[in-house]
Formats: structure tokens, C-alpha cells, sequence
């Protein structure tokens, strides 16, 4: 990593203002990776959104070409 | 093109002008760095936008060539075993002191843009002033092109963010509170405007408005709070994950993104001159001639680069745009020269708006006064056209400037032609602007008009617009003036 040569005057009240609000948003980073671990585990629950692991669904070859076709 | 001053305040390199061309010049520990930035996807897809200045290294026989100059020779001293980078050049320097709000609102979006799209490429802006920025046309260019660090990914703290409030949102809420004009508050101030600064403009129930409180007040009243001796706030305080650091960042510049939009200019109220063109005294025979006139000018000398000065709505710069050249409208009404932005932007048109007064020109400014060069050493001999059209009454009249002036002035600032309307002292308007004091131009006519363009010009032809006081002239830059 390179040293940072900032040079530029940083301000004092914005720079503590940043800082004190950076906090307050680090709290709501986990608030919200807590939210979506809770939502994961309801989809868990009630099987919705992920399926169970090792089932593959295979698309037929021609059932691809069909539908490429019917783009068209 | 004057050559510039080398810039100075980036221990990572410097940024000159020379021979016409734009050298930047990059410390040995930079070189690296530079070159990685400029290859991610950030630097590619807004160089591919040409909203980032295109910017190649130099090869060892064009740095060796440029070593054997005299007037380089301190900047290769100063960065000895750097490299040399060329950027390519943006036609018509122009400076925040001399943008209309609409501008300065727009270099504002393009900074926040190439901030957020070089957090994913695991850079950050490590300045974020106007005087990053140039306007090719009415389209801001990023040409600051050393502006960017690797970032430690773990910093949730974007240093420039107070530089970032004090040349962006507090200049256009000042100018959107109270009209202060951002001409003025640039020319004294080159870092913009502190919150202290402001918060002695707020009224006491207005320092608690949300916005207020956020952009002004708390940061005024922690730094009152803050002893001036302590160092440890300016100490990086870094985080373990990194994902929270990011996410902080990322939300810090929604956060500025919407402070911004909320400060987007509005279309101006009416100024004195913004509503010329509906209230002019010209009847539509008069004015359709005097549009031909300079329809027949622009088609006779195809200027490449014209100076529309004292553009007003920019109806006749729109015309110089639309026939092919890059335009450069100057207006001492910054409402005006707004207006011609908005159009520009909305109809593609290359028009570079200013805020100038031609009779107060914008001075050089910055230390030794080389920083930003004064709008007159930009603008002479920039130009193969210049228009001056219903302005010569208001810079004869209320700016008392000779005639003799003002055509030496074209002379020096156009190589070829000049297209200029001249207005009779028995005019409406001339009238009006003498407030009694017409006894001052009461020799002056056609006849002394053409004599005094004799040493600089030669009259191609003239025409009297019908029904008004008034008679356009196209002329022809002689060899050399006296």
C-alpha cells in the first residue's frame, strides 16, 4: 500500500461530522446484514428463493433451440 | 496560448502547458499507480464518455526531446527520473470563477460520478475542486488526471469531502439562498467557502433546517469545540472489513449525491437582461435582417472558433454553433449565460458560456498570478470570429470605454472577422443608458464609427436594420493595427 499524501485541508467540524456519521452508518451495515441473514433463514424455512442442494433441473437441448427459434 | 505556470500542489506531479500542449510530469513513486488507474474501468469509460481528459506516457526519444527545452528544465528537475504523460487539450480554458451555477452543479455530478465509480476499482479521488474540471462545449471534462490513489480498503473516511462541500454545495447554496455570485466568490477565494463562513450568513431559526444543520451548523459548531492543536482526529482510523468500509463510503456519496440535486440550479428568475430577446426593441423585419446579416457573415469567413461577447439568450451564438464553429458566449449576467448552458446542453451545441464582463474581464489569479491566466490572455488571438452584437452602446455609454478601445480590443481578440452592431445616440436604448449625459456622444455617427475601424479593419459590407437607429457591420481584420 502506498503512503496517501493527501494534501488537501481535510476542514476539522466537516471531518469529526463525517466521522460521527460513518458510525452511525457502520450500525446500520449490520442492522442490514442482520436483516438479510433473518430473511435467509425464513426463505430456508419455507423452501423459497434457494433449492435444496444437489438438484440440477436439465433443459433438453432441442427445448432450448425451440425457444431460441421462437425469439426470432 | 499563454504557457502556464507549473502546477504545484500534488507531491505526485505537476501539469504545464507548453508548445500548445498539456505535459503532465509524474514522481517516480506515482508513475506505477497513474498507470493503473488509467487502465481501469473507471478511467476507460469515462475517457470512451470524453468526460475524462485521454492522457498517453511519452516515449524515451519525445521526454529526451522535451528535456533539451530551457523552460522545462525546472520541472524536470523538480521530478527527476518521473515520466512526462501528454493529455490532449480542451479548446477554451475556462475557470470556476467564471461559470454561471448550472456549471459548476454539473462539475460537481462529474466528480461524485468518477469518485463512486473508482470506489470499485479500489481508487479514490483524493481532491475534489472545480479546478479539477474544464468545459469542453457545455460537456465538463475531468482533467485531473493524477487525482487518483489507490485507497486502503479499509478507510472509511473520504478526506476531500469537506473540500468537496466547501467549492460545490456551500458556493451553489449561497448562490441559491442569497444570490451571491459565484463570480465573486471565486475570484477572492480558490477553496470556495467555509461553513463558518456561512453560518454567520443564517438566520437564527435557519441554522436548524435540516440542510443547514447538516452542511453548516454542526460542522461549525464541532469545530468550535475542537482544540486547534489536536492532531488525532486527522489520524486514519481504519476498519477490519473492509465490506463495511466500502458500504460506508458508498453511502457517504448518495448522501452528497442527494445534498447536490437538492442544490440544482433553478431556470433562473428573470435578471435585467435574461428577458432581452422577448423585449427588444427590434421589429421582425429588423431583426430577421440583422439574423441573415450574420448567417451571411458566418457562411462568407466558416470561422473555426468564434467569441460571441455580450451573448445575452445566446440566440446568435447558437447560429455560429449550427454553422460549425466552437463558440465561446460570453455575458456579464450569469442568468444568462445559465440560460445558454441549459440550451446548449439540450440542442448538442459546442457553446462554452461564461460569466464575463468584458469591461471588467476576469483577472489572473492564483499565486504569482499563474494559476489561472485572466480571461484576455486566454481569449487573444483565440478566435477567427468575434461577435458584438447590440453591446458596443453599453460598454460606450455605461462603461465609458472609446471607441478607439473597443475596436482594438476586437482587433487583438479576432484574426479574421469581426461582425458588430452599431446603435445611433438617437437609439431607444442608447438613449436610455445616457441618463442625461447625451451631450457626451452627440458627434458620434456611421461616418466616425467607420473612420475609427480604418487602422483595423476593412468594412467587407453594411446594412441599416429598417425601421431602427441601428447598422450591422462585417469586417475584415487588417494585417496590423496601429
Amino acid at each position: 500500500m502506498t503512503i496517501l499524501l493527501a494534501y488537501i485541508d481535510p476542514g476539522v467540524g466537516a471531518l469529526l461530522w463525517q466521522s460521527i456519521i460513518a458510525a452511525f452508518v457502520g450500525l446500520l451495515f449490520y442492522l442490514k446484514k442482520t436483516r438479510r441473514w433473518i430473511v435467509g433463514v425464513f426463505r430456508k424455512m419455507f423452501g423459497r428463493g434457494q433449492k435444496p442442494p444437489g438438484v440440477v433441473v436439465e433443459i433438453p437441448a432441442e427445448e432450448t433451440m425451440k425457444a431460441k427459434s421462437n425469439v426470432r | 496560448m499563454p504557457q502556464s505556470a507549473p502546477s504545484f500542489r500534488d507531491p505526485a506531479g505537476c501539469c504545464c502547458s507548453f508548445n500548445g500542449r498539456v505535459l503532465r510530469f509524474v514522481a517516480t513513486d506515482a508513475i506505477s499507480e497513474f498507470e493503473q488507474f488509467l487502465q481501469t474501468n473507471c478511467a476507460r469509460q469515462f475517457i470512451a464518455r470524453k468526460q475524462f481528459v485521454s492522457t498517453r506516457r511519452l516515449n524515451e526519444d519525445e521526454t529526451a526531446t522535451l528535456r533539451e527545452s530551457p523552460e522545462l528544465q525546472p520541472v524536470f528537475h523538480a521530478q527527476p527520473g518521473g515520466a512526462v504523460f501528454e493529455h490532449e487539450r480542451i479548446p477554451f480554458p475556462s475557470y470556476p470563477h467564471e461559470w454561471p451555477p448550472e456549471m459548476l452543479w454539473d462539475a460537481g455530478r462529474l466528480t461524485l460520478e468518477l469518485a463512486q465509480a473508482a470506489l470499485a476499482d479500489g481508487f479514490g479521488l483524493k481532491d475534489a475542486t472545480p479546478h479539477n474540471i474544464l468545459f469542453r462545449g457545455s460537456e465538463p471534462v475531468f482533467i485531473d488526471a493524477l487525482s487518483f490513489e489507490r485507497r486502503n480498503p479499509g478507510d472509511p473516511i473520504w478526506l476531500p469531502e469537506a473540500q468537496f462541500v466547501r467549492t460545490f454545495l456551500l458556493p451553489l447554496l449561497a448562490s441559491r439562498r442569497w444570490g451571491l455570485p459565484l463570480t465573486e466568490l471565486f475570484t477572492t477565494r480558490r477553496d470556495g467557502i467555509e461553513p463558518e463562513a456561512v453560518y454567520r450568513f443564517c438566520g437564527p431559526l435557519e441554522k436548524f433546517t435540516p440542510r443547514m444543520l447538516s452542511l453548516v451548523s454542526i460542522p461549525t459548531w464541532l469545530s468550535r469545540k475542537t482544540s486547534p492543536d489536536d492532531q488525532k482526529i486527522y489520524q486514519p482510523h481504519l476498519l477490519a472489513n473492509t465490506e463495511k468500509a466500502r458500504f460506508i463510503l458508498e453511502s457517504l456519496f448518495k448522501r452528497l449525491e442527494r445534498t447536490l440535486d437538492s442544490l440544482k440550479p433553478v431556470a433562473q428568475k428573470k435578471s435585467v437582461w435574461s428577458d432581452y430577446m422577448a423585449t427588444h426593441s427590434y421589429d421582425d423585419p429588423a431583426f430577421a435582417a440583422k439574423e441573415k446579416f450574420v448567417n451571411e457573415a458566418l457562411r462568407e469567413f466558416k470561422p473555426a472558433r468564434v467569441l460571441d461577447a455580450g451573448a445575452n439568450t445566446g440566440h446568435f451564438s447558437a447560429l455560429a454553433a449550427q454553422a460549425g464553429a466552437e463558440v465561446v458566449a460570453v455575458d456579464l449576467d450569469a442568468a444568462c449565460a445559465g440560460a445558454i448552458w441549459q440550451r446548449a446542453r439540450e440542442q448538442k451545441l459546442d457553446i462554452l458560456p461564461l460569466v464575463v464582463n468584458l469591461a471588467h474581464p476576469s483577472p489572473a489569479l492564483g499565486w504569482r498570478n499563474g494559476e489561472c491566466p485572466s480571461f484576455l490572455d486566454r481569449a487573444t488571438g483565440a478566435f477567427d470570429g468575434v461577435l458584438m452584437l447590440a453591446l458596443i452602446h453599453h460598454l460606450l455609454v455605461t462603461e465609458r470605454i472609446p471607441l478607439e478601445e473597443i475596436l482594438r480590443l476586437a482587433y487583438e481578440v479576432t484574426n479574421s472577422l469581426l461582425v458588430i452592431e452599431f446603435v445611433e445616440p438617437k437609439d431607444d436604448m442608447f438613449r436610455r443608458l445616457t441618463r442625461g449625459r447625451a451631450a457626451l456622444h452627440a458627434s458620434l455617427n456611421a461616418a466616425v464609427f467607420e473612420q475609427a475601424c480604418t487602422p483595423y479593419f476593412e468594412i467587407v459590407r453594411s446594412l441599416a436594420l429598417p425601421g431602427t437607429q441601428r447598422r450591422m457591420y462585417c469586417l475584415k481584420r487588417k494585417g496590423d493595427g496601429n
